[in-house]
């Protein structure tokens, strides 16, 4: 990988940081779920990367899906509503879901996707993050897992965006400041 | 009256604990054998007597004289007790007796195993294997007792309001710990009976009334989201002068009834910022069940822009 950092200033995690822990929750999921079949979804774009490495850590029947959403504007005076942009392919009616995101500040859209995917009448739904941020969370949502703990910083690279910029960038940096 | 159960793993000091919390509350201090002493000794034959300190079947024997199970008067006579005396009360599944007792708190006292194995050869001057017996056959009395009787594995951790682990904490720290709980429980207890509760005011049938522009986005924001919200549906008294006059009271911006949650936005400068803080923290302790979360300015700005004609991934 090239040593170009475009959007990105200092590095929070290396790209041999992120395998590390990657490989170690998928030991842990791999036991958590102790043989059961597992759905993993990854919320668009950003849990690609994430998603990907994780599930191919997991030693568990696996099947992969993907979820994407986004806003829709009703009038030109509103914001609009949530939704869903990409659906699901496969039926997780009964079946154990891990919904896989790349960062969970705010928890709205995680809850959002949680809610939505327990309208499907899933066995269970649990939700595995790379970044988080607990004091940032508002509402309470069921984390059963994540990568590592961040403060406000905003991020970017393994997934994470500038403007659909940078998502390629093999570690997870830190926003610099003329962005 | 108040009541405190104390559960406790053999060797993890819980005796010494309940003694010490009795002395330093003046509460009467009750276990198992003062508890039959006390009401059942007068009243049944010596060789009732031994089988009910020897085996926990026999408490759910029903007594003839009695015309119920031992364990069910027993289960009378303390209730009874607890309208007109405070207690510490150790083991015989008091905390399930009181589970749902308003003025009771439940504690466990615990210690790693090696800890209570060198306490029990301490006490009794036995080797490591005997006190690991010892403590083997004492921890599977004290479940079967609780199982037999009340059906349910004393070590739920669900059972307790809190757990002490005696390996990390003196004797002194532990009542320490419980004794702050109490006061706490004593103010909010007072608080309320001097009514000052009731005046959390319900505004939640008014019509919102937004106070700033960030509000009005914040509210579309939950919309979006398709999350419940109320707009100030209540103002909280967090501070008092001496004569209970209410001098400080919070309003929390936004309830969300999905998540039972409060959400109070600071999107303005930093003085503003340090008080909601202040309110807050206050809420938190006077209120301990009501959940309440601050939305910076930064966490406010993230979300804006998220919405600002891109997608509303990357949360």
């Amino acid at each position: 990988m090239s040593e170009r950092q475009a959007s990105g200033g200092r590095i929070l995690f290396s790209s041999e940081q992120i395998h590390h822990r990657v490989c170690e929750l998928g030991r842990q999921i791999s036991t958590d779920y102790q043989g059961q079949p597992l759905v993993l979804i990854g919320v668009l774009k950003g849990s690609l990367y994430f998603l990907a490495d994780l599930s191919r850590q997991i030693n568990l029947p696996l099947q992969l899906d993907f979820i994407g959403i986004g806003t829709y504007a009703q009038s030109t005076h509103q914001k609009g509503i949530v939704r869903i942009t990409k659906d699901l392919d496969l039926d997780i009616t009964g079946r154990h879901v891990l919904l896989v995101e790349d960062i969970l500040r705010t928890g709205l859209t995680i809850s959002y996707l949680v809610r939505n995917i327990e309208s499907r009448q899933p066995a269970s739904v649990k939700v595995c993050t790379l970044l988080h941020n607990p004091e940032q969370q508002l509402i309470n949502v069921p984390v059963a897992y994540y990568g590592f703990m961040i403060d406000r910083q905003r991020v970017v690279g393994y997934g994470m965006d500038v403007q659909e910029e940078d998502r390629h960038l093999p570690y997870i940096a830190e926003i610099s400041r003329s962005n | 009256m108040a009541i405190l159960t104390i559960s406790r793993q053999p060797g993890s000091l819980g005796d010494e604990v309940a003694e010490a919390l009795s002395r330093r509350l003046n509460w009467d201090l009750i276990n198992r054998d003062e508890l039959i002493r006390r009401h059942l000794k007068s009243l049944i034959d010596p060789q009732d007597y031994h089988f009910l300190s020897e085996s926990s079947k026999y408490f759910n024997y029903h007594s003839e004289s009695l015309n119920m199970t031992y364990m069910q008067y027993l289960e009378q006579q303390l209730l009874k007790a607890a309208e007109s005396q405070s207690m510490v009360l150790v083991g015989f599944g008091s905390q399930l007796i009181f589970a749902d007792h308003p003025e009771a708190q439940h504690i466990r006292v615990i210690a790693p195993e090696p800890i209570r194995i060198d306490r029990i050869r301490g006490r009794f001057g036995v080797s490591e294997q005997d006190a690991r017996q010892i403590l083997v056959t004492a921890d599977r009395r004290h479940r079967r007792f609780v199982s037999t009787v009340f059906s349910v594995d004393l070590t739920d951790a669900s059972l307790y309001d809190l757990t002490l682990n005696t390996g990390h904490l003196s004797i002194d720290a532990c009542v320490a710990s419980i004794v702050a709980i109490r006061q706490e429980l004593e103010t909010m207890q007072r608080l309320k009976s001097e009514q000052i509760q009731p005046d959390v005011k319900l505004n939640q049938n008014l019509v919102p009334d937004f106070k700033h522009p960030a509000e009005i986005e914040f509210a579309r924001i939950l919309d979006m989201y398709q999350i419940e919200w109320k707009y100030e549906p209540k103002t909280f008294p967090v501070e008092w002068d001496a004569e209970g006059n209410v001098t400080l009271a919070f309003s929390p911006d936004f309830y969300l009834p999905q998540f039972d949650t409060y959400l109070e936005l600071t999107t303005m400068n930093q003085k503003y910022v340090t008080m909601k803080n202040r309110k807050a923290r206050r809420l938190r302790e006077l209120y301990p069940g009501i959940h309440v979360k601050i939305v910076y300015k930064k966490d406010f700005q993230s979300l804006i822009e998220r919405f600002s004609g891109q997608e509303a991934s990357h949360e």
